[in-house]
């Protein structure tokens, strides 16, 4: 494949489905579209939209790589899938992408959230994903969002403002739910209860950064990262610099793309 | 006399205004903040009956946030107002009543009266099955009622974990790789939440005439299947009664008592 060939990425997320247009080491396009239980329809309605975002058609593309938890259902009839990559390769591709500098990938998925180590090729090192407790955990955002009337950028927003202290259980999403639901019931101010649901988030993917050692830099992907609340309660938590890039939800899909060129 | 009842659920709030014993209007509201939600299903309702809050002589709050509403004259708990309401609108032959709401599933056992005499809640892993039912629809893009229709439309659907709301969901996301389609997850999850609420009405334990109320009750998809599992003839469904109302209205039949 010649470096100036047009390759496609989709990223085939447990709640959403990304897909990006890249050539020459430029992304063109960007798109994404809610999974809803359907890889393939949504993978369809993302790649035109990242192609309609590049102002190309599908005839233009050398390649599509796919990646992603749903990456081997992706065959709808008009989907000529050339490649696929783990998800935990394209998140470390679509890490160095973002910073050459970087060592470590956390994602922040709907569903998943796990950490990747890699050397300055992009070679694996270490991967460390939640336990099954742990899962949902954007999920969880999206409903404690959904709960206070709230869209998730929205909740973001309103945590940044909050000086409140409340803490909600870290069990598990559900017991996180429950006592969400019981500060709202009490009358805490919405955006104290954002702060604790974001705050619950962060423990957990705190407590799983603990598990590894996290070289430097680190990378933040994934959905969650695009709440500025939530990265910020985390770089504290963690008490390391965190390296965001601008579209972290597209890190996966970048990665991929990028294993499709030269 | 005018009563109402006002249930600030852990989802949704609800108001019902009753008018010489019966049921006048009612409306629902999501529970942003008990105090104004509970106002505002108040006054919604109020606007429908064609009354003003001076009117009323007495409003009764129950449900979670109840302790949170400064205009409610008295408040009584959830277990109270579902007894109370079931009766009012099924008859003193109720003596088991499933409350399955959006947060949480109790059963109650009353008298002819109406009076709670027992009851059992969830434990804390059986908690949210309305709430995770109601993210379920959004991942699909279907309203509440439409995801319980839609379960019904499957056949065969695969079995699902129903230790926890949590397993369950991931357990349905891992078999989208395996193609099963959209409607047998649907209904795979419907069967797991109602082998969750089957197990602690077992356990409660079930004397005629048995009623489901609370906001599931609106969804075929969970009634059916715990029809299904129970074996227990169940009063059915007032075509002129919405169940998500049943526990404000026994706060309301309470209203109704305490300015006697």
């Amino acid at each position: 494949m010649d470096r100036s060939q047009i390759v496609a990425g989709i990223d085939s997320g447990h709640v959403d489905t990304k897909a990006v247009v890249m050539s020459g080491g430029k992304v063109l396009g960007y798109a994404s579209a809610p999974t809803r239980l359907d890889p393939a329809t949504a993978a369809g309605t993302a790649l035109n939209g990242a192609l309609a975002d590049a102002g190309m058609s599908q005839s233009e593309l050398a390649g599509i790589v796919s990646t992603g938890i749903f990456r081997d259902v992706l065959e709808s009839p008009a989907l000529h899938v050339t490649a696929t990559v783990s998800e935990h390769m394209a998140d470390a591709r679509g890490a160095l992408f973002s910073n050459q500098k970087a060592r470590t990938v956390v994602d922040l998925g709907g569903n998943v959230h796990k950490i990747i180590r890699f050397d300055g090729a992009g070679n694996l090192v270490d991967v460390a994903q939640n336990d099954k407790c742990a899962d949902g955990l954007g999920i969880f955002l999206s409903t404690a969002a959904h709960s206070l009337g709230l869209s998730e950028p929205e909740l973001s927003e309103l945590a940044l403002g909050s000086t409140g202290s409340h803490a909600i259980a870290i069990q598990c999403s559900l017991s996180a739910q429950t006592d969400a639901t019981d500060l709202v019931c009490q009358g805490i101010a919405a955006a104290d209860v954002a702060r604790a649901a974001l705050g619950y988030v962060v423990e957990r993917v705190a407590s799983l950064c603990r598990s590894m050692p996290l070289a430097e830099e680190v990378v933040v992907a994934g959905g969650l990262a695009q709440s500025a609340a939530l990265v910020g309660q985390l770089r504290t938590a963690l008490g390391v610099h965190l390296s965001l890039p601008e579209r972290p939800q597209y890190v996966g899909a970048i990665g991929a793309a990028v294993r499709g060129q030269p | 006399m005018i009563s109402a009842g006002i249930d600030v659920g852990a989802v949704s709030t609800k108001a019902v205004i009753l008018v010489d014993g019966e049921p006048r209007a009612s409306a629902q509201t999501p529970t942003l903040g008990p105090e104004a939600s509970a106002a505002a299903a108040f006054d919604t309702a109020l606007a429908r009956a064609g009354l003003r809050r001076e009117d009323v002589r007495c409003v009764v709050a129950t449900g979670r946030g109840r302790a949170r509403v400064s205009f409610a004259t008295r408040t009584v708990t959830e277990i109270a107002g579902a007894a109370a309401g079931a009766v009012r609108i099924w008859g003193p032959s109720v003596r088991t009543v499933l409350d399955a709401g959006g947060e949480s599933c109790r059963v109650i056992h009353c008298t002819e009266r109406g009076r709670a005499t027992s009851f059992l809640w969830n434990d804390k892993c059986a908690a949210g099955i309305g709430r995770s039912l109601e993210t379920l629809a959004g991942m699909i893009n279907v309203d509440v009622t439409g995801i319980g229709e839609l379960a019904l439309r499957a056949g065969e659907s695969p079995r699902l974990s129903d230790f926890c709301a949590v397993y369950a969901l991931s357990e349905l996301l891992d078999l989208v790789r395996s193609k099963v389609p959209a409607e047998q997850l649907v209904a795979a999850y419907h069967d797991a939440m109602a082998r969750r609420i089957s197990t602690l009405v077992g356990r409660a334990g079930v004397t005629k005439s048995f009623v489901i109320v609370g906001g599931l009750a609106r969804n075929a998809g969970i009634v059916n299947r715990v029809d299904a599992l129970l074996k227990v003839d169940r009063l059915a469904a007032k075509p002129d009664w919405d169940p998500v109302f049943t526990v404000a209205l026994g706060a309301a039949v309470f209203a109704e008592g305490f300015s006697r």
